[in-house]
């Protein structure tokens, strides 16, 4: 009889990337869900024996989902596969009863290791077919950001010692006439300062930017434990220090997964103690398209909050794409 | 490196450092084929090294002027000396995207090249090495720097209100010629204006309308001179012009029109329709005027007279017979 496995992730893109590395032969009978919620109706209808559970989801989040299979005592054995890998993460769900952790993006053998180690691999199927899902490749765009993104906070968890708070990535394409409203909906009527760096590689190239809160400074002085005044010199240190833990982790995290490397030129200051909507004032842009992903990041308990735009020429597209379809096949 | 032994070790990381510096390197042989090709090279380019290694380098990017290349490469061969080219010769080698292609200013890369000579073991030139440097942000502040210095010369000379030229440096233009039709003892001739009734014009419909009054006129000045005639204002309603190897019956033609365009047109304000016209005194250089003040007096004493004559009308300066 098949065993009953349910793939809870809100990504389409990820929800075959992770079918794909169920193991060869597996005699299974594979759901799925797009949230927290869909995900307990399933496990009651008796469709998971074993869940894997993406824990950055709208509606609701894998914490939650995790607290109600407790709470009711739902027979499901839940594997968490997380773009956010902080270490923090891994502790609060191994504590809410998650069996297994796995890093995103999930190989077959990471899979299988798990699936031996708790003896849960059964039957053996010789002519499983291969599952079928429908992918939007906007989803595609969002899950190697969330992956990314999660590596980045990552970095930032473990310097800073806090616990990174991670949205979803909003994918967009914008209009070179909308992108200033685009970046002022980012930080409503609050003064950033703003970081961008340029990176090219393999036919993919694009601009990373990003956006640090004014009211941020103070506390990422404690924490990174600045000795000394908070002056604009200091300001400027820190700013850049952020920038290059977040860009340059994430800017990683990207090419990792799509198999190439960037160059990446150096770091320029857009501006300092702005409104958003003057950071690019005075520059005519030769673009008509560019695809923004956007990443907010928030620290729990501190006043520290950032975005990370990730900004693709139009031309980066379709090589973004060809890549993209790499991952799952 | 000790005693100039290279570990394999070392050259592996001395190759790390040359492939992910962030500066364009490549190597060329003898035949101009490529020998090394970096990942800044790869990446900005799009081509990969497997499709660049061993090709001829002009034949893969046909756009890099032949003869210049060649011509560079050799002088670097036959004297074993680095050449360098920036980006005010010559913006770029290769045609790449700006660094920053969403916010950057710059269209393009802007490079500085060198080329450098790679001796072998016998001392002779084998390979080329070609440095590519980003130099975009230099070359865009240089070039908002230009801009904006342009921008200030020409505030620091014109008129805010007529955009014409201020008194200051109108004046200077004043001296420049002087001097000029001193030497040529070519003709020259000056002329002066002012509105007439101008005060009324401010009081009856306010002072924004005495500005469009001003800004009219300005603007009708601009229209029937000559490129090469130099226009300012003066004073507040008083206008002056250099027309340039122009007599003095060439000079009151000028006059005469500028003086019925005016008094034909019609500003409108709000509401108003404001009509008025204009004085003009006119005055030839002649070798008894010894300076520009002096100049400027004879056309002052000729719209005087316009004035005192009835206004809206062209007087020359007559000089005294016989002096």
């Amino acid at each position: 009889m098949p065993t009953p496995v349910l793939i809870c992730d809100d990504s389409s893109f990820a929800r075959k990337q992770m079918a794909r590395a169920l193991p060869k032969g597996w005699d299974v009978e594979v759901s799925f869900a797009g949230n927290g919620a869909e995900a307990l109706d399933a496990i009651k209808a008796g469709k998971a024996d074993i869940l894997f559970l993406d824990l950055n989801m709208p509606v609701m989040d894998g914490y939650e989902a995790l607290a109600a299979i407790r709470a009711q005592d739902l027979p499901t054995l839940t594997i968490v596969v997380s773009g956010d890998i902080q270490p923090e993460a891994q502790a609060r769900v191994t504590q809410l009863g998650a069996m297994a952790f796995l890093k995103k993006p999930v190989g077959e053998e990471e899979i299988a290791q798990v699936l031996t180690q708790y003896g849960i691999r059964g039957t053996d199927k010789a002519d499983a077919a291969p599952v079928q899902v429908e992918v939007d490749i906007r989803d595609g765009y969002k899950e190697v950001a969330n992956v990314a993104m999660g590596q980045a906070a990552d970095f930032l968890a473990r310097l800073l010692n806090v616990f990174v708070l991670m949205p979803v990535p909003h994918v967009n394409m914008i209009d070179s006439a909308d992108l200033r409203m685009a970046l002022s909906a980012v930080a409503v009527g609050q003064n950033v300062s703003a970081v961008c760096q340029g990176f090219i590689g393999a036919g993919i190239a694009g601009e990373a930017l990003l956006l640090f809160h004014e009211s941020s400074f103070q506390d990422i002085a404690e924490l990174t434990q600045y000795q000394g005044k908070i002056d604009g010199n200091a300001e400027l240190e820190l700013l850049m220090d952020m920038a290059n833990i977040l860009i340059g982790a994430c800017l990683k995290g990207l090419a990792d997964q799509l198999e190439v490397s960037f160059s990446q030129g150096p770091p320029v200051v857009l501006g300092r103690h702005v409104q958003v909507s003057d950071l690019l004032k005075g520059n005519t842009l030769r673009w008509k398209q560019t695809l923004a992903i956007e990443m907010g990041y928030r620290i729990e308990n501190r006043k520290i909050s950032c975005d990370l735009l990730l900004l693709l020429t139009e031309d980066s597209i379709a090589s973004l794409n060809k890549r993209l379809q790499y991952l799952i096949g | 490196m000790a005693g100039g032994q290279i570990e394999l070790g070392e050259l592996h990381w001395l190759l790390d450092v040359l492939q992910s510096i962030d500066i364009g390197l490549v190597v060329l042989d003898r035949d101009y084929k490529v020998q090394v090709w970096n990942s800044f090279m790869a990446n900005h380019s799009g081509l990969p090294s497997r499709d660049v290694i061993s090709k001829p380098f002009l034949q893969v990017f046909p756009d890099v002027p032949e003869d210049w290349f060649r011509r560079k490469v050799e002088s670097v061969r036959m004297l074993k000396n680095r050449a360098f080219t920036t980006w005010e010769q010559r913006p770029y080698l290769l045609r790449f995207k700006n660094y920053r292609p969403i916010t950057g200013a710059a269209e393009y890369m802007f490079q500085n090249i060198t080329f450098i000579p790679l001796t072998s073991v016998t001392g002779e030139v084998e390979y080329i090495g070609v440095v590519i440097n980003d130099v975009t942000d230099i070359a865009m502040s240089r070039q908002d720097l230009e801009a904006a210095n342009l921008e200030l010369a020409h505030l620091s000379r014109s008129d805010r209100l007529s955009q014409l030229n201020n008194r200051g440096y109108w004046e200077e233009c004043l001296q420049q010629e002087f001097r000029r039709l001193k030497r040529t003892h070519g003709p020259g001739a000056l002329v002066m204006f002012d509105i007439d009734h101008f005060k009324k014009v401010n009081d009856t419909y306010g002072h924004p309308a005495g500005d469009e009054v001003i800004r009219q006129t300005s603007g009708r000045l601009r229209e029937t001179m000559r490129n090469t005639d130099i226009a300012g204002r003066y004073g507040g309603e008083e206008f002056v012009a250099i027309l340039v190897d122009t007599a003095a019956d060439g000079a009151q033609i000028f006059a005469e029109r500028l003086r019925s365009v005016i008094a034909a047109q019609t500003v409108r304000h709000d509401q108003h329709e404001i009509r008025y016209t204009i004085s003009l005194g006119v005055a030839e250089m002649q070798e008894r005027i010894e300076s520009p003040k002096q100049w400027i007096e004879c056309a002052d004493r000729a719209l005087y007279e316009a004035k005192h004559g009835g206004r809206n009308r062209v007087v020359l300066y007559q000089f005294p017979a016989g002096v």
